[in-house]
Order: C-alpha cells, then sequence, then structure tokens
C-alpha cells in the first residue's frame, strides 16, 4: 500500500555538490604544504567536506572550498597556508601582490 | 573504545556544496554527525539554517533521505517515520530530528517533550549556535548570559535554559552534549544514541560566526575554548549514569568571551562573576583564574 503512494518531486541527493553555492563567494582558499603528516583531522573540521584524503595525499577540492580558514587555524602543524584571491564573474585566480 | 579518524567513513553523507556561511558551524556538526549516523539514516529538520543550507527546491546537500518539516514539528515527524518503518518491519534505520536551539528548547518543545515522554526511537539532536541565527540572531532560551543578540543590544539579562536537564527530567535514557571541536567525542556519542533503541538526545555547541562575532575560521576554535573554559561541560548520561567524557584545562573564560563581538559589552566584574560561577560548578578553589 505504501508503494501505491504518488511520488512527489524531491530532489535528487547530493545534488547541491554539482553547483556548490559556496565556492563563488571565496576569497582565500588553503594550500597544503609538506609539513602535512595526514593526520586527517582537518577533514572533520571542514563544513563542506572540501578537505579529502587521495592516493596518500591530502587535496583541496576547489570547487566546494568557500575559503573559511577554519582547516589553516586548526592544523596543529601549521601545513596549512590560505592564499588570497580574486572569485568573481571573471574567474579565479590568484592575488600576485598579496604576500602570503 | 577509542575512535580514531582512520576508521571513519571518508564518505561524506552531508556537506558538499552546502549553501552554509563560510565557517558554519552547523554544517560541520552535520558532516562529523553523519560520519557515525551512517547510510541507514532518515532525517528530519524543522525551519531553520540547517534546513536551508542543506538543500532548497529539487536540490539537497544531504546523501540520505532529508525532510524539511514544519517548525514545531520536527520530532514528531521523526517519530512517525520510526513508526512507518516498524509497520514495515525495517530495524536498521536510525531516525534523526535535527534542529536548532529554537526548534528544540523553544518553538519545537512540545513535540520534543512528546516524543522523548513516548520514548520514540529517535535521535533528537540540537545543533546550538545559541541564537535564532536564520532569522537574523534574535534571543532565544538558548542564548547565554550576557550576548548581545540582534533584539537585545544591552545583553541577555538571564541564563540559559539547561536542555539537558530538562530532557533527562523525561526519564530518557541518554543524553549527551558535545561540540565541533571534539569531533571524536561527538561521533562516539551519537554512535552510543544510534545503537540504542530508545530516544536520545545530543545537543551540540556550533558557534555561528556572524552571531557571534568572531572571523569565520575560529568557529571551531572558539568552541574549543568554551569546552576547554569549562563553560560547555562535555558529558553523558546514560541510563542515569552521569559521565564526564572530556576534562577541561580550565583556562580563564575571559579567553573564550573577549574574542567574541556578542561579549563586547561585558565588564571584568561581569566575566569574574562567570569565572566564579565556573569555579563553583567544577568545585575549584575560589579566586583562581
Amino acid at each position: 500500500m505504501i508503494k501505491d503512494l504518488p511520488v512527489v518531486p524531491s530532489a535528487k541527493a547530493g545534488s547541491m555538490a554539482a553547483a556548490p553555492a559556496g565556492a563563488a563567494w571565496r576569497e582565500q582558499h588553503p594550500v597544503i604544504g609538506t609539513a602535512c603528516n595526514q593526520c586527517l583531522e582537518c577533514t572533520l573540521f571542514c563544513p563542506e567536506g572540501a578537505l579529502v584524503q587521495t592516493g596518500g595525499n591530502m587535496t583541496v577540492m576547489l570547487s566546494l572550498c568557500n575559503g573559511c580558514g577554519i582547516c589553516a587555524v586548526e592544523c596543529r602543524l601549521q601545513a596549512i597556508a590560505m592564499v588570497r584571491e580574486y572569485t568573481g564573474v571573471s574567474g579565479v585566480f590568484p592575488l600576485r601582490e598579496e604576500k602570503v | 573504545m577509542t575512535l580514531s579518524i582512520k576508521d571513519l567513513p571518508q564518505e561524506d553523507l552531508f556537506g558538499p556544496g552546502n549553501a552554509g556561511c563560510r565557517g558554519c558551524g552547523a554544517a560541520i556538526a552535520g558532516r562529523q554527525a553523519m560520519k557515525a549516523l551512517g547510510p541507514r539514516t532518515i532525517v528530519s529538520i524543522p525551519a531553520s539554517c540547517m534546513a536551508t543550507l542543506s538543500g532548497s527546491n529539487q536540490r539537497t546537500a544531504w546523501q540520505v533521505p532529508f525532510y524539511h518539516t514544519l517548525f514545531e514539528i520536527a520530532p514528531a515527524v521523526a517519530a512517525g517515520i520510526r513508526a512507518a518503518l516498524d509497520a514495515q518491519g525495517i530495524r536498521d534505520v536510525n531516525v534523526v530530528s535535527w534542529a536548532g536551539d529554537a526548534g528544540t528548547a523553544d518553538i519545537g518543545f512540545q513535540s520534543l517533550s512528546g516524543a522523548a515522554e513516548r520514548n520514540d526511537a529517535i535521535i533528537h539532536v540540537c545543533y546550538d549556535n545559541e541564537m535564532y541565527m536564520n532569522t537574523n540572531g534574535q534571543t532565544g532560551s538558548q542564548t547565554p548570559l550576557y550576548a548581545i543578540t540582534s533584539n537585545q543590544r544591552k545583553g541577555k539579562q538571564t541564563c540559559k535554559k539547561d536542555m539537558l536537564a530538562i530532557m533527562l527530567a523525561h526519564g530518557i535514557g541518554y543524553a549527551a552534549s558535545a561540540s565541533i571541536s571534539h569531533p571524536l567525542d561527538l561521533i562516539a556519542k551519537l554512535k552510543k544514541a544510534a545503537a540504542r533503541r530508545s530516544f536520545s538526545y545530543v545537543h551540540i555547541l556550533t558557534p555561528c560566526y556572524r552571531g557571534w562575532g568572531i572571523p569565520t575560521d575560529q568557529s571551531v576554535a572558539v568552541a574549543r575554548k568554551a569546552v576547554e573554559c569549562g563553560l560547555w561541560e562535555l558529558y553523558e548520561v546514560e541510563d542515569g549514569v552521569r559521565r564526564r567524557t572530556y576534562e577541561p584545562s580550565f583556562i580563564p573564560v575571559a579567553e573564550y568571551l573577549a574574542p567574541q563581538g556578542r561579549f563586547k559589552n561585558l565588564t571584568a566584574d561581569k566575566i569574574q562573576e562567570m569565572q566564579d560561577a565556573v569555579n563553583r560548578y567544577y568545585h575549584r578553589e575560589e579566586g583562581k583564574a
């Protein structure tokens, strides 16, 4: 009987990841340095799940990152640096003059 | 049993692409919680930031079924889902009602109290940003003493309501407090709650950078300070047995309060008053910072 109920419009699972809102207003992004020891702690503190371990390395999925900077603050080894950038209608590029 | 980060699932059942603000504490709590709850989970969320940031129209940031309910009824909806699953003989699903501090302690309280009293087999998670942040930060019953909010510019004059004590008064089997700054503690507590077939309550501190007046990168750091200074105690009550799950290092409460814009009006007297209250609560020497 439950199976006979009409199917109402519903969202496809995880469909927001295809067009993330946050990455469009990012002003800085993390760069993971060589000091990283793969403790994976940052992966639990990222609001977007942008930090992933792939093939024994930590990578930042820039399509998801909105540049909050929590990972850089929380990293115990200070292995993550935030690099400022311009994000907008013209695309994404680093600010050259900025000292990190 | 001690958890390790390496044992946790890598996949994200909530999070990627969510429309939360930068450094959103609620989104962090959601991601950490789903590491514990797993793919066999159904979530009901009332009107709140979490509902807004995790889906609108035909898009969602959840990989599990997620129902956006009316404000007052998230635990009632979860209880209904549990009843429907029971009727179909489905036993391996966690049903979670996930509400903010308003959806838990104020507007949603009657249905929460009802579900707790009936001992419906659901987990209620309160993600507590201590203000009504989805409507621009008004005062609620979970707003702490002296915090400035958008409708109380001089700061709140009454204390925060102790939701864990209220929920425990219902005689529920499991209640715990957690913080996004201590993810393994949070995950262990939710795993415990999920393993039970009775009503459980988990209250998570999730800072909001806008409401609290902190930089976006400080959400987790501030939550950690709240724990370390003793103002946010991490504990659980399992079948009536209370256990503190993390011993704070007792940094001065000023280190937690001073960096926050919402406490900018605090005078030294009031900070000392809060320090004294913490010292009394933990039976520490008077006057010791």
